[in-house]
């Protein structure tokens, strides 16, 4: 791969040649949605299906009269919509965490990987993914946990001023800030699944370290790559949005479902798109890089003469002054 | 008319007492402690030295008193605002006009509330409160108001007579109200001075009161004379859950303050002097008020026009935070258009100003009434399409007549003002804002004022009951969901019972009837049943005296063929066949009312049926050439009390759509967690 290559552009080049990972992410997420909608659906129905009053919230959108439909003993307790949502959506991570090797392996491919190896490669990287991610879990959450808390420090102070927007300011800037740094500690462990999974890599720990060097290394240029993919998100997020408020008749819900499924689809190439740069960083960076062989050259078969001494190719034989 | 006659009266009766209170010669009467202000535009001139209540109308567009005048405060109050204390004197001359002699005086000390062993906190912790939790609270953040010195004039220093008492519950640690017994009764129709010095330490704010960064709010500030009604003293303690009745009188008062701040205040300003000590003196002046608030912050932004009102213009006085400048013109647009509709709708706002000011963010300060003088509520980030501003300065605006101009007790009848000014509140928002987008309209999301006050109802609809003290509710929720919530739904409802136009001549009777009084709520009642000309006990004795709830369901739709026996292929057959259709409807809970039903079929024919109500159930039956496809209870949806708007109807074909719409928001959001997750965690 061309050294010079931009990380963007080469980290979208994988996603677009490999758009059914993508398809096969949105499928996984749209089935565990709907799995964990059901219960919801069935709560909601047994107010909604047989009441004029339903319309309100057919034509239009009327907040009471949700509230009200929420607080129906009817509807149950709210925890018995929440789980299985919370459940299915867990689910969802696990299953990423599952399939995600095989991404990798399909991206730094040149060719298309065929299904027995993508999942052979799940397999192979299963515990060392769980592994990966215990390790990043602790320290994603330490540092968010610091981070929050220095936050909330930071915006009580800020509380105390009289300048009424000092505090949104501290707000908002400090969670820029903290993204900036979760940004950065999710780098380093992409960058270290993907030395795990195309480095073939068994101690983890070596990926995490190589991990760590890189992603400080080329910190601006991986930190810009992932900003992109993100703004990318919120773009895609923000215009989904409008057009589903905007275009979509408050009755329609074919129509909404259509628009926010395709938001929903989309919303999932920018993550992959930084998997992606990880996997192109990897390869130009990264890669052991494998060193053309020397041509060997034949070794002339050393020959016995007769008297017992040896004979050394290409030297002039022994002659009886030596 | 009733009202010139009244004032008749009132300033003969004056007269006469004065010359009374002179022969008795009981007193050494000094003058008021500062010139009043008002004397160009006085009616008639006190006798030189006697003691009287003024009969100025500087601060009113009427070239008469409007009320009955009985207090007359003299306060020249000189603000710390490094302690956050107020140290003033008050000469509060009081005119007995309660056909009795008086030999006791009790006394508000509202700020003594914040005390940990107040009542007020002992509810607040019990029952809940809008402000703090008082988890952790810190004794610099207390309030207190303690009377240095009391006079009576001609009876001599009499602080060593007062004594706390507390009336509702007992607690001897509550300080909120001081009884003062005289050695020498006031008789029937003469007035009595009092010289009173005290401090008050404001806290940081609470219940619309007190201090925040460098911001105060003067409410409740000084000792406040309780109300002769009905025959005793009403001086209530002050509870987490009551607010305040008083008097109407005269006010003048004097604020020393830093001179950097700016300042607002009940009344008209008088004026501003500067004092060498970098201090500044403004002095105040309000006719025909019963009560005195006033604010201070050095960041204020001032923004200030007339509206013309039919009694004369009103001078507009927006107090705004600085990142709230942006919006000091929603908070003009709102105040005028509620102003429009108050005149046109309930009768004229006769006082010469208002100040709505725009309080210091996250302070306890938002959302308060105080005569000619109003807090808003906002943000710095506040979306056109939320209309918070305009909610609560219209709210706060209506107290100018539901408290203000009406003045009900607030401690025993709540609802009088706060749930007739929520009712209120709806008419005119759903005048101005629309019927269905009164509170948010953003994003095709709406919000109604009626929705939102029909939901506080919800929420502790059979706990309490309209009428009832405001210190007796189970919880300060079920307070705020009844005295707001279900006074407004009631009110609503009875709309319906009597119809719009009618119920706006009740509400506009009321108000010009009982304006500068304090009526009761029988008073409220009876003028509903007088200008509806109905006996509507049936309702009152459900809706306001009771605790009754309203559930009305449409229990059960059946149709069939009437010949359902007979072989036929085509019985079902549109047009042909002839059904048997029943209607079953359910009165679930125990409020009883008389209700319409809409019955429709499906060749497209309406049926409206009227129920008493007063069974359990009922049930229609129809014989006609068309099944019943749905029915409903209430179909012009004017009944906001029945507690479950979902089964007033009932569809015989199921429709999945708007469950099946709902349900996509919540796949959305099921799969934007699940995304999130994947993408932050792995």
């Amino acid at each position: 791969m061309n050294k010079d290559e931009g990380l963007l552009s080469s980290g979208l080049g994988m996603v677009l040649r490999n758009k059914r990972y993508i398809v096969w992410f949105y499928v996984l997420n749209i089935f565990l949605g709907l799995f964990g909608t059901v219960v919801f659906v069935n709560q909601v129905g047994s107010i909604l299906d047989h009441s004029l009053q339903s319309d309100r919230l057919l034509h239009g959108f009327s907040l009471g009269t949700l509230i009200e439909m929420f607080s129906r003993p009817e509807f149950g307790p709210t925890v018995a919509s929440r789980a299985p949502a919370m459940f299915f959506a867990l689910l969802f991570l696990v299953a990423t965490a599952m399939f995600l090797p095989g991404v990798l392996q399909g991206y730094a491919s040149t060719y298309r990987l065929p299904r027995d190896d993508f999942f052979r490669t799940c397999g192979r990287n299963l515990w060392r993914f769980i592994r990966l991610m215990m390790v990043a879990g602790i320290v994603m959450g330490i540092a968010a946990s610091a981070l929050f808390g220095l936050h909330g420090v930071l915006e009580r102070k800020a509380a105390e001023s009289t300048n009424e927007l000092l505090l949104p300011e501290v707000r908002i800037v400090g969670l820029f800030l903290i993204f900036l740094v979760m940004a950065t500690l999710r780098i380093w462990f992409d960058l270290a699944e993907v030395d795990i999974v195309l480095n073939d890599q068994r101690a983890v720990g070596k990926s995490i370290a190589a991990g760590f060097r890189h992603t400080f290394r080329s910190l601006g240029r991986l930190l810009g790559s992932y900003l992109v993919a993100t703004i990318g998100a919120a773009f895609v997020l923000s215009v989904g949005l409008f057009l589903w408020m905007k275009s979509v008749a408050p009755e329609s819900v074919v129509g909404a479902l259509l628009i926010s499924q395709l938001t929903l689809l989309l919303l999932l190439i920018p993550r992959f798109w930084q998997r992606g740069v990880a996997v192109s960083y990897w390869q130009q960076h990264m890669m052991i890089p494998v060193v053309p062989a020397e041509p060997i050259e034949p070794q002339p078969v050393p020959a016995m003469v007769s008297d017992g001494s040896r004979v050394i190719p290409n030297s002039p034989l022994p002659t009886a002054e030596s | 008319m009733q009202i010139r006659l009244r004032l008749a009266a009132l300033i003969a009766a004056s007269a006469l007492e004065v010359i009374v209170l002179v022969n008795q010669k009981t007193t050494t009467a000094a003058g008021p402690q500062m010139m009043t202000p008002g004397k160009a535009t006085s009616v008639s001139t006190p006798v030189p030295g006697a003691l009287s209540i003024p009969d100025t109308t500087l601060a009113i567009n009427s070239s008469t008193p409007m009320s009955q005048r009985v207090v007359h405060y003299e306060i020249d109050a000189k603000y710390d605002a490094a302690k956050h204390t107020v140290d003033a004197t008050e000469v509060l001359t009081y005119h007995n006009v309660t056909g009795q002699a008086l030999d006791h005086f009790p006394l508000h000390l509202y700020q003594n509330a914040f005390q940990p062993k107040s009542t007020w906190v002992r509810e607040a912790k019990i029952e809940g409160s809008r402000d703090i939790a008082y988890d952790k609270w810190d004794e610099k953040k207390y309030g207190s108001e303690d009377i240095k010195n009391l006079e009576v004039v001609g009876q001599g220093d009499l602080t060593g007579q007062m004594q706390y008492i507390a009336s509702d519950d007992g607690n001897k640690d509550d300080k909120t109200v001081v009884d003062l017994h005289l050695p020498k009764p006031i008789p029937s129709g003469a007035y009595v001075q009092f010289r009173i010095a005290f401090q008050t330490k404001l806290p940081e704010t609470q219940a619309r009161s007190g201090w925040k960064r460098d911001f105060v709010l003067g409410g409740q500030w000084f000792p406040k004379v309780g109300v002769w009604w009905h025959g005793a003293w009403n001086c209530h303690q002050y509870h987490a859950t009551t607010e305040f009745f008083a008097d109407f009188g005269v006010y003048d008062v004097k604020l020393t303050v830093p001179q950097d701040e700016v300042v607002g205040a009940s009344g008209v300003q008088v004026e501003e002097n500067n004092n060498p000590d970098n201090t500044k003196t403004v002095t105040y002046h309000g006719d025909d008020i019963h009560d005195f608030a006033w604010t201070a912050s050095p960041r204020y932004k001032v923004r200030e026009s007339v509206y013309q009102a039919q009694m004369g213009p009103i001078k507009l006085r927006f107090m705004m935070q600085p990142a709230h400048w942006n919006q000091a013109e929603r908070h003009e647009r709102i105040t005028r258009q509620t102003l429009d509709h108050f005149e046109s709708w309930y009768g004229p706002y006769p006082y010469k100003t208002l100040t709505v000011v725009d309080p210091e963010p996250d302070s306890a300060a938002g959302g308060m009434e105080y005569p000619t003088f109003i807090t808003g509520d906002s943000s710095w980030f506040m979306p056109s399409g939320v209309y918070l501003p305009e909610l609560v300065v219209e709210h706060e605006f209506g107290h100018q007549y539901w408290y203000g101009m009406v003045a009900t007790n607030e401690f025993e009848d709540a609802w009088l003002d706060e749930g007739i000014n929520s009712y209120t509140e709806v008419k005119v928002l759903d005048s101005i804002l629309g019927k269905n987008t009164s509170i948010l309209n953003i994003a095709g999301i709406t919000l109604s004022e009626r929705e939102a006050q029909r939901l506080g109802y919800l929420t502790a609809a059979d706990l309490d009951a309209m009428a009832q003290k405001a210190y007796e509710y189970y919880s300060f929720s079920s307070y705020g969901g009844v005295t707001y919530g279900k006074t407004a739904s009631a009110l609503l409802t009875l709309e319906g019972i009597v119809g719009e136009d009618t119920m706006a001549k009740v509400m506009r009777a009321y108000f010009m009837k009982y304006r500068f009084t304090h009526p009761t709520k029988e008073d409220f009642l009876k003028t509903i049943e007088e200008v509806s000309g109905r006996d509507l006990r049936w309702y009152f004795s459900q809706a306001v005296y009771g605790t009754q709830v309203m559930d009305y369901e449409v229990l059960k739709i059946d149709s069939f063929p009437v010949h359902w026996y007979e072989p036929n292929k085509d019985r079902n057959a549109k047009g042909d066949t002839v059904f048997q259709s029943y209607v079953s409807l359910h009165r679930k809970q125990d409020f009883v009312m008389p209700l319409e039903v809409e019955i429709k079929f499906d060749n497209g024919e309406k049926i409206r049926e009227h129920w008493d109500g007063q069974s359990r159930w009922t049930r229609f039956s129809y014989q006609k050439r068309a099944r019943v496809v749905s029915a409903e209870i209430d179909p012009d949806h004017t009944v906001q009390l029945d507690s479950n708007n979902f089964n007033n109807s009932y569809t015989v074909e199921p429709d999945a759509k708007p469950a099946h719409k709902v349900a996509n928001y919540w796949l959305f959001l099921t799969q934007c967690l699940s995304q999130a997750l994947g993408w932050w965690a792995v």
